[in-house]
């Protein structure tokens, strides 16, 4: 699978407040499920957990390498700005090297996310391991 | 018995160490957290390559997130940088815990941070998830 350069299907997420109260847990006193405590903290609006955008990663790359993300896979991410309910995440993700560790193929790739404006909100890097069986070619 | 406190940057000590309550993962978790993410695989809802249904690898990164809470009152708090490496699959039915140690903390432009490592392990001991993250607290 010569993949170097690959651009992987990006994955829209719609952010509902709804979506979050499930991901967070309803509480008094959250930035991300209290609208008041939001804006008394200096948002304008509830938060998505930054978590979420490592779950979103992790669906793009479980699609592209399947178990060898599930097991063997990992991700580092920086959330560089705030998501808010009623955001609209593209996730992207582009490979960017691969090498060989102890007999398999370790994929690397660039991967972030982007809001409904085009700004980035969080960017790194995940790796998995490439399917057992599968060439360069 | 915890006696809680609030979390703030003097407070909290570099080596000081958390551990979580062991929690069941049921399918109703993964249902949920499906929900959230809007991300349904198959292999959350029946046969996996694993053998038996699995969650999302980052199903129990609040687990270890929420660490702090167990021994401190956490109001608010940015999270500015997540590590993962998933080392096994979560299989539904399992009882997973989370460790943390406190590795590091500092100011950076008049904002403090604090960081933690963990492992997150079943009821066996076997490592499913460990990595690291970066949180920011909120003053006052």
């Amino acid at each position: 699978m010569n993949t170097s350069g690959l651009v992987l299907p990006s994955l829209q997420k719609e952010i509902s407040q709804r979506k979050i109260d499930a991901y967070s847990v309803v509480r008094p006193k959250s930035i991300h499920t209290d609208p008041d405590w939001a804006r008394q903290k200096g948002f304008r609006a509830p938060l998505a957990q930054a978590m979420m955008s490592t779950a979103y990663v992790s669906e793009l790359m479980t699609r592209f390498l399947g178990a060898g993300f599930v097991r063997g896979g990992t991700l580092s991410m920086i959330f560089i700005k705030p998501v808010y309910a009623g955001d609209r995440l593209t996730v992207r993700g582009a490979v960017k090297d691969k090498r060989r560790e102890d007999g398999v193929t370790r994929v690397s790739v660039d991967v972030w996310c982007e809001n409904q404006h085009g700004e980035k909100t969080a960017v790194g890097t995940a790796t998995g391991l490439e399917p057992p069986g599968v060439e360069e070619k | 018995m915890i006696e809680f406190k609030p979390l703030t940057y003097e407070a909290l000590k570099v080596g000081e160490e958390f551990v979580s309550d062991e929690h069941l993962v049921t399918p109703e978790d993964v249902e949920t957290y499906a929900f959230a993410v809007d991300d349904h695989h198959p292999w959350f809802f029946g046969d996996s390559p694993f053998g038996g249904p699995i969650a999302h690898p980052t199903l129990l990164g609040n687990q270890a997130l929420r660490l702090r809470h167990g021994r401190y009152i956490v109001h608010a708090g940015l999270h500015a940088k997540m590590e993962f490496e998933f080392l096994e699959p979560i299989r539904q039915g399992v009882r997973a815990r989370s460790r943390g140690t406190v590795v590091d903390k500092y100011e950076r432009r008049g904002k403090p941070y604090m960081v933690t490592e963990f492992v997150t392990e079943d009821e066996n001991g076997t490592v499913l998830v460990r990595g690291r993250f970066t949180q920011m607290l909120f003053r006052g």
